[in-house]
C-alpha cells in the first residue's frame, strides 16, 4: 500500500455555520472600517499612516479569508508553506525593486 | 515477469508490449495521457525548435565571417538574432529536459505509475504547440528585431516588427512550463513508491524539483510583463515610455526577474543529468548526496535575487548594483558545490568513457568556464567593459550550450535504450561527442577575446581587425554543426537498426532500469518497495554483477 | 527487495479515484498541492502588476491620489462586500458538499454566482461611468463629445487647481474620446505642504518664461492616466478572473445537481472554492490600494 495520505474530512468539523457567519462579520466590519478611516488624516501622526492602516486592515482580512475560508488552518504544513512561501516571494520582488528606485540620487554617486 | 527477474536476468525479452507499442493510431498519441508518449511528443517538438533555432545561428555566423553587414541587413540581422534567441530560449533550453526526460523519467525514478496529473500534463504539450506554433507564424509573417529581451521603448513604440504576437506566444508558451512545474511538484510529493523516501530519490528528481519551484514562481512575473508589453504597443499609454513619464527600467526589472531564474531553469535540470552520469560511469556513489540536493534548492532560491546584473548599466541605482553584484558572487557557491561533488565523485571510481559520461566530462569543463567568467560580468567594474560585448555572448553560450545542451545530449544518450529500447552506434557516439566538444570551443572561446576587445553583440559590422577571430569562430560552428546533426541521424538510424536493448544496459541500480526498455504504459508490472539507498552499486541494491561480468565475458569471447 | 502486488483489475476503486493513484487520500493531497502551486503562480501573476503599482504610486503619489479620489469608493466598497458574501457562500457550499447536502449545496452555488454576477455588474457600472467621463487611458476609447465650441468659452481659463470639488461633473468636449483630465489641485496642495515627490517635482512641472516651475496640466494629466491604466488593467484582469470563476461555477452547480458530491468525495467543491477566495482576496487589496488611498487629502479640504 502506498504511503499513508491522510483525508482530511475530520479537519473540517471544526468549522461549522455559525462561525463561518462570525468570520464573514469580522470581514464586513473590516471593510466598514477601511471605509471610514480612509477619509481621517492620519498623516498627521507620521508620514504614510493611511496607507499603513488599509493595508494592515488588507492583510487582517486576507489572513482571515485564507484560514478560515481555505482552511489553511487546518491544512498540511506543505500548503502553509506555499501560502507564506509566495508572499515571501513577493516581498522579495517588491523589495530588491524598490531598492533600486529609493537609492537612485542619492550618496556620493548621484548628480 | 516481475521486477525481480527484470534486473538478475537482463535479458530480451520475447515482444511483449510496451508503451510505444500500446496503441498505434493518431488519436492515441495525440490524446493520450501516458507521460511518455508525451515526453516523446516534446521530443520530435523540441528537436523541431531546436534545428530552427540552429538555422539562425548559421545565419548569424556565416554573415560575421566578414567585417561588412553583406550577407544580410542590418535590419534583417537584428531579426536574425532575436528570433536565435527567441526559438532557442523559450522553445528549446526551457522545455527541453524537464519536458522531455523529466516526463520520461521522473514517475518511472520514483516508482509510480504516471505523473499525479496526466491531463494536465497533456494541456501542456498543448499549449506548447499552441505558443509554439503562433510564434512561428508570426516569424513567418516577418518576425522580431528587438532582441529576445524586448527592451522598451524600442518594442513597444519604435519597433515595425511582430513583437505583440511573439509576445504573445511566449505568454501562452509560459503556461505550459507552470503546469509542468507545478505536475512535477505534486508528483514528487505524493507518488513515490513506499520506501522512496526524499533522501533516496535520484538527484535528477531533486534537480527537476528545484526546477519547478522556479517555474511556478518566476514565469507568471514574465507573463504579466509581456502582457503589459502587449497592451503598452498596443494603447501607447506609456508607462514604460519615458516621454510621459513612464519607466522602461520597470520593463526591465520585471522582465529580469523571471529571465534570471530562467536561467536557473536551464541549468539545473541538467545538473540532475550530469550527477546521474558522473556517478553511474564512475560505478561510485555520489559524493555528498546532501549537498547536491541542498544546493539544487539552494540556486533555485538565490537565482531569483540577483537580476540586477543584467542591469548595470541600464540606469539602476548603483547602490542597487553593488547589492545585486554580491548577492551573483554568492549564488555561484552552490554550483561550485556541485562541482566540487562531482569531481570527488570521479575520484577512484572506476571510470568507463562511453558517449554520456564524455558529455558529462565535456560539461564539467565548460561549464566551469562558462560559470567562472559569469563572476567577471558580474562584477561591477568589469562589467562596464564588457556588457553589451562578445564577452556576455561567450559566456551564456558556454553555460547554455557547454553546459545544457551538452547535458541535454549526454541524457538523451544515456537514456535512450530505456526510451527506445535501442542502443544507438557507440562508434558515432563518442565521434560527435568529440565533434561537439572541439566544434563548441573554436566557436565560443575566441568570442571572450573578441569581447575584451570590443566586439558589441548584436552587430552585423564590425571593425576589419576582429576578422581573425570571427572566421575561427565560424569554422567552430561548422564543425559544432555537424556534431550536433549526427546524433540526429545515428540515433534515428537506431530506432531501425539499432541493436536491441537489455533493460538495465548501464548497470544502475534506479527504479528505472528495473523495468523494461521500453516499459509498459503502467510502467512497472509490480509497484517496487524501495529498501535501498540512491546510487548503491553493489549487489546488495539487487544488482546483478556476476550476471552482467559473465554476459560481457560471452560477447568479448 | 520485496515486492507487493497490485492489479487494478480485481481492487474496489472508489468512485472518481483516476488510475494513477492508489487510493482517494493521495488522489486528494495531489489535488490539494496541485491547485495550491496554481494559486502560488497566481498569486505571483497579480504580484507584477503590484510591483508596477509600487513603483509608480512612490514616484507619483499626488497622481495616484487624484485617480483615486475620483474613483467612487461607494461602489468600491458595496462589491467588496459583495465578494465577501459570495465567499461566505462558496465557504458555505463547500460545507454543505461535506454534510451531504445536494439541494443546500446547490442553493449556495446559485447564490454565489449571483453575487458574482452582480460585482461584474458594479464594475460594468463603473467602467460605463469611466467611459463618459473620458478617463478610459487609451485614445479613441472614450466617449466622442461634440465640441460645441459656442459653449464653454469664458475667455479667461482658470488656473487647473481651482476646482471646486463639490460643483457637479461637467461634460467636456472630447471630438476624439481621448483620455481627459484637468484637476491638478492635489498638485497645488502637495506643492504648498512641500510633500512632492524628487520624480513629481520634475514630473509635473515645466519651467515658464522666468524659470520658475508652473503646473503644467498635461504633464500631470499624463501621470494621472498611468494611474488609470493600472486601475484598468489590474481591476480588467480580476475581472477576467472573475469570469473564469463563473463558468468554474456552472460546472460546479451542474454537477453538484447531479449529485456528484457527497460527503466521501468534494474535492472538486473544496478547489473551486479555493480559486474563488483566492479571487476574492485579490480585490481585498485592490480595493484599498486603487480607491482609498489619498482620499483624506481631499476629504480633510
Amino acid at each position: 500500500m502506498a504511503e499513508q495520505h491522510e483525508e482530511h474530512h475530520e479537519q473540517h468539523d471544526h468549522m461549522n455555520i455559525p462561525k463561518y457567519i462570525g468570520i464573514f462579520a469580522i470581514l464586513v466590519v473590516g471593510t466598514i472600517l477601511t471605509y471610514l478611516t480612509s477619509f481621517w488624516d492620519l498623516d498627521s501622526i507620521f508620514t504614510g499612516a493611511n496607507t499603513l492602516l488599509a493595508l494592515g486592515i488588507a492583510f487582517t482580512k486576507m489572513t482571515f479569508v485564507m484560514l478560515f475560508f481555505m482552511h489553511v488552518y487546518w491544512s498540511p504544513r506543505l500548503i502553509w508553506l506555499a501560502a507564506i512561501g509566495s508572499f515571501f516571494w513577493l516581498a522579495i520582488m517588491f523589495a530588491y525593486t524598490m531598492q533600486d528606485y529609493l537609492t537612485r540620487g542619492t550618496g556620493t554617486f548621484s548628480g | 515477469m516481475n521486477a525481480q527477474t527484470a534486473i538478475t536476468e537482463g535479458h530480451v525479452d520475447a515482444p511483449k508490449g510496451n508503451y510505444l507499442t500500446n496503441g498505434s493510431t493518431l488519436a492515441s498519441w495525440l490524446l493520450t495521457k501516458d507521460h511518455k508518449r508525451i515526453a516523446i511528443m516534446y521530443l520530435i517538438s523540441v528537436s523541431a525548435f531546436f534545428m530552427m533555432g540552429g538555422l539562425y545561428a548559421a545565419t548569424i555566423r556565416l554573415e560575421l565571417l566578414t567585417p561588412a553587414s553583406d550577407m544580410v541587413e542590418t535590419a534583417t540581422y537584428n531579426k536574425v538574432f532575436t528570433q536565435h534567441g527567441i526559438l532557442m530560449i523559450f522553445f528549446f533550453l526551457i522545455p527541453s529536459i524537464p519536458a522531455i526526460l523529466g516526463n520520461f523519467l521522473l514517475p518511472l525514478m520514483i516508482g509510480a505509475k504516471d505523473l499525479a496529473l496526466p491531463r494536465i500534463n497533456l494541456i501542456s504539450l498543448y499549449i506548447y504547440w499552441l505558443g509554439g506554433g503562433l510564434t512561428l507564424f508570426a516569424l513567418m509573417q516577418g518576425g522580431v528585431d528587438t532582441g529576445w529581451t524586448f527592451y522598451t521603448p524600442y518594442s513597444t513604440t519604435f519597433s515595425n516588427s511582430f513583437v505583440m504576437f511573439v509576445g504573445l506566444g511566449i505568454f501562452i508558451n509560459g503556461f505550459s512550463s507552470i503546469l509542468t512545474g507545478l505536475n512535477f511538484i505534486v508528483t514528487i510529493h505524493t507518488m513515490r513508491a513506499p520506501g522512496m523516501t526524499w533522501f533516496r530519490m535520484p538527484l535528477f528528481v531533486w534537480a527537476h524539483y528545484a526546477t519547478s519551484l522556479v517555474m511556478i514562481l518566476g514565469t507568471p512575473v514574465v507573463a504579466i510583463t509581456v502582457l503589459l508589453l502587449a497592451i503598452e504597443r498596443a494603447t501607447h499609454v506609456g508607462i514604460f515610455d519615458p516621454s510621459i513619464g513612464g519607466d522602461p527600467i520597470l520593463f526591465q526589472h520585471m522582465f529580469w526577474f523571471y529571465s534570471h531564474p530562467a536561467v536557473y531553469i536551464m541549468i539545473l535540470p541538467g545538473m540532475g543529468v550530469i550527477s546521474e552520469l558522473i556517478s553511474n560511469f564512475s560505478r561510485k556513489k555520489i559524493f555528498g548526496y546532501e549537498f547536491i540536493a541542498f544546493s539544487s534548492i539552494a540556486i533555485a532560491v538565490f537565482g531569483f535575487l540577483v537580476w540586477g546584473h543584467h542591469m548595470f548599466v541600464s540606469g539602476q541605482s548603483i547602490y542597487a548594483g553593488m547589492v545585486f553584484s554580491f548577492l551573483t558572487m554568492v549564488v555561484a557557491v552552490p554550483s561550485a558545490i556541485k562541482m566540487f561533488n562531482w569531481t570527488a565523485t570521479l575520484y577512484k571510481g572506476s571510470i568507463s568513457f562511453d558517449t554520456p559520461m564524455l558529455y558529462a566530462i565535456g560539461f564539467m569543463g565548460l561549464f566551469l568556464i562558462g560559470g567562472l567568467t559569469g563572476l567577471f560580468l558580474g562584477s561591477m567594474g568589469l562589467t562596464v567593459h564588457l556588457t553589451d560585448t562578445y564577452f556576455v555572448v561567450a559566456h551564456f553560450h558556454y553555460v547554455m550550450v557547454g553546459g545544457q545542451v551538452i547535458a541535454y545530449l549526454g541524457g538523451i544518450h544515456y537514456w535512450w535504450p530505456k526510451m527506445t529500447g535501442r542502443m544507438y552506434s557507440e562508434f558515432w557516439g563518442k565521434i560527435s561527442a568529440m565533434l561537439v566538444f572541439v566544434g563548441f570551443n573554436l566557436t565560443f572561446f575566441p568570442q571572450f577575446i573578441l569581447g575584451y576587445q570590443g566586439m558589441p553583440r548584436r552587430y552585423a559590422a564590425y571593425p576589419e581587425e576582429l576578422q581573425v577571430l570571427n572566421i575561427f569562430s565560424t569554422a567552430g560552428a561548422s564543425v559544432l554543426g555537424i556534431g550536433l546533426i549526427m546524433p540526429a541521424i545515428y540515433l534515428t538510424h537506431s530506432l531501425i537498426f539499432g541493436k536491441k536493448a537489455e533493460d538495465n544496459p548501464w548497470m544502475h541500480p534506479g527504479l528505472e532500469w528495473r523495468t523494461t526498455s521500453p516499459p509498459p504504459t503502467e510502467n512497472f508490472d509490480v509497484m517496487p518497495v524501495v529498501t535501498w539507498e540512491a546510487y548503491e552499486f553493489g549487489e546488495e541494491s539487487g544488482l546483478d554483477l556476476e550476471g552482467a561480468k559473465r554476459r560481457d565475458a560471452a560477447t568479448i569471447a | 527487495m520485496s515486492t507487493h502486488e497490485t492489479s487494478d483489475k480485481f481492487v474496489y476503486h472508489e468512485p472518481g479515484l483516476q488510475h494513477q493513484f492508489e487510493d482517494m487520500g493521495q488522489q486528494e493531497e495531489s489535488v490539494s498541492i496541485g491547485m495550491w502551486m496554481f494559486l502560488v503562480q497566481e498569486i505571483l501573476f497579480f504580484g507584477g502588476l503590484f510591483t508596477a503599482y509600487l513603483v509608480f504610486r512612490s514616484k507619483y503619489p499626488m497622481a495616484f491620489a487624484a485617480g483615486s479620489n475620483h474613483l467612487d469608493a461607494f461602489w468600491g466598497g458595496l462589491n467588496t462586500l459583495v465578494l465577501i458574501v459570495s465567499s461566505l457562500t462558496m465557504a458555505l457550499t463547500v460545507y454543505y458538499a461535506q454534510k451531504n447536502n445536494r439541494s443546500m449545496q446547490v442553493i449556495m452555488i446559485v447564490l454565489t454566482m449571483f453575487f458574482g454576477a452582480a460585482f461584474l455588474g458594479v464594475k460594468a457600472i463603473e467602467y460605463t461611468d469611466k467611459y463618459n467621463h473620458g478617463l478610459i487611458p487609451v485614445a479613441g476609447l472614450n466617449k466622442k463629445i461634440k465640441d460645441d465650441k459656442t459653449a464653454h468659452s469664458t475667455g479667461h481659463e482658470k488656473p487647473c487647481w481651482e476646482v471646486d470639488h463639490n460643483a457637479p461633473a461637467v461634460e467636456h468636449p472630447n471630438p476624439r474620446g481621448e483620455f481627459q483630465w484637468t484637476d491638478c489641485s492635489l498638485v497645488k496642495l502637495a506643492q504648498d505642504k512641500n510633500y512632492l515627490t524628487e520624480s513629481e517635482k520634475t514630473g509635473y512641472f515645466v519651467k515658464d518664461e522666468t524659470g520658475a516651475a508652473k503646473i503644467d496640466p498635461d504633464k500631470f494629466r499624463d501621470k494621472v492616466r498611468i494611474f488609470f491604466f493600472l486601475y484598468f488593467v489590474m481591476t480588467g484582469l480580476h475581472a477576467l478572473h472573475m469570469v473564469v470563476g463563473l463558468g468554474l461555477m456552472l460546472w460546479l452547480l451542474w454537477t453538484a445537481f447531479r449529485g456528484h458530491y457527497t460527503s466521501e468525495y468534494y474535492m472538486p467543491v473544496e478547489m473551486s472554492g479555493l480559486y474563488w477566495h483566492f479571487v476574492d482576496i485579490v480585490w481585498i487589496f485592490l480595493f484599498p490600494l486603487l480607491y482609498l488611498l489619498g482620499r483624506h487629502f481631499l476629504a480633510a479640504h
